[in-house]
């Protein structure tokens, strides 16, 4: 496998897509249906048909095109699903992840379906994906709208969960590296307490344990993983890329993590450089502070951060020097 | 307890102790790099585990793994 491996690329945004619609979406909706906070006729009555045109009839400028496309439907789907959940009167937790009951451990009366999304040629495999991605955006839409009409949530509240929702993301991340870059009490603070130091940048600091903050230098690459499941301070990075979550690159990593990161990344750490893999879990999860780039001097933050990609904030990549 | 320096080596089996610590690291011998102390991460767990701490485990070619692990699954080497 490789970052730029299309199959497994496609193969990840299923998986997630799966997991966001039978845990995240359907599942919530019947959820309020059964707890009387909406109906099924409200359901019907908000549903519209969109239009969207034919997967053949579109055209892309290249062949990452198309899966960048539906990657992003995705995460207007997710986006979506998460402001539509403002918490109000009748929202109780879901459980996210799937219990013994729903693999259907116990009785398989109880398992939730799964669906083969994986089939056929990567065209198809698209195409399925893209007419799939458009039902449970048409369904979001219903129950968003129903919730409306039923006056659960408010037209206020849920442009506020937006702008609230649009500021999270690897951006957040790119600005913790800057400032860290900029400022040397700033990252002492950082990579010792974490969290804490985050909220200098306005930057909520979320609930999901310990931020470990893992510095690059010229003597130590770091590199992190979570081989249990997919850990990642997702709520104050945004999202790890979508190859962290394959079993591929948690089983390479720790065992050879130096081939992994030329095979995978085709990023060569120099001899005389340690490997250093974090495997993240539920009470500490890593970030990597990359090394700043030669030729920045003169940079202020903003213009530092707008160098930081996603995949160097795990270590996959270093941060480019800007572009002469 | 243990700090910082500290050679231990991971427990292959801990009835009821926190099940995430990564099998392939069971039965190997790490250094303690940091003492964090009791965690409370009341979405993941609600009872607060033993202390945790972060070890290093030596790789081949002088790499190594790092994970936090919690002192229950921890002895000492």
């Amino acid at each position: 496998m490789h970052i730029h491996d299309p199959d497994g690329h496609v193969a990840a945004v299923e998986a997630d897509f799966e997991y966001f619609r039978r845990k995240r979406l359907e599942s919530r909706v019947l959820h309020f249906l059964r707890r009387g906070v909406i109906t099924f006729a409200d359901l019907l009555r908000a549903d519209a048909e969109p239009e969207r045109p034919a997967w053949a009839d579109r055209e892309w400028p290249d062949a990452d095109a198309p899966i960048r496309y539906v990657e992003d439907e995705l995460d207007r789907l997710v986006r979506g699903i998460a402001a539509a959940t403002v918490p109000h009167a009748g929202a109780a937790p879901v459980a996210i992840d799937d219990t013994r009951k729903e693999r259907g451990d116990y009785d398989p009366f109880f398992r939730i379906a799964t669906r083969g999304l994986g089939e056929g040629s990567l065209d198809e495999r698209l195409a399925r994906l893209d007419a799939e991605l458009a039902d449970s955006h048409r369904l979001l839409d219903a129950f968003t709208r129903a919730l409306l009409a039923r006056g659960r949530v408010t037209e206020e509240q849920l442009a506020q969960r937006r702008e609230q929702l649009s500021t999270v993301g690897h951006h957040n991340g790119a600005r913790i590296v800057a400032r860290a870059w900029v400022d040397e009490e700033f990252k002492r603070r950082l990579i010792e307490t974490g969290r804490v130091a985050v909220r200098e940048l306005d930057i909520p600091p979320g609930r999901l344990g310990r931020l470990g903050v893992a510095e690059n230098t010229a003597d130590v690459h770091n590199i992190v993983v979570c081989t249990l499941c997919s850990c990642y301070p997702h709520d104050l990075l945004g999202n790890p890329p979508w190859w962290y979550r394959t079993d591929e690159y948690k089983q390479r990593i720790v065992a050879e993590p130096r081939d992994t990161i030329r095979d995978m990344f085709g990023l060569d750490v120099p001899d005389g450089v340690q490997v250093r893999v974090h495997d993240s879990t539920s009470d500490v999860r890593w970030m990597v502070l990359p090394r700043r780039p030669a030729g920045t001097e003169g940079l202020d933050e903003e213009a530092l951060a707008a160098l930081v990609t996603p995949e160097s904030l795990v270590g996959a990549a270093v941060v480019p020097p800007p572009e002469a | 307890m243990f700090r910082a320096g500290d050679r231990v080596r991971v427990l292959t089996d801990v009835p009821g102790g926190n099940p995430r610590t990564p099998h392939y690291l069971r039965g190997r011998t790490g250094t303690v790099v940091r003492a964090h102390g009791v965690v409370e991460n009341p979405l993941d767990h609600h009872d607060p585990y033993p202390p945790l701490y972060t070890v290093a485990f030596p790789l081949p070619g002088g790499d190594e793994t790092v994970a936090d692990l919690h002192e229950e699954w921890l002895a000492a080497e």
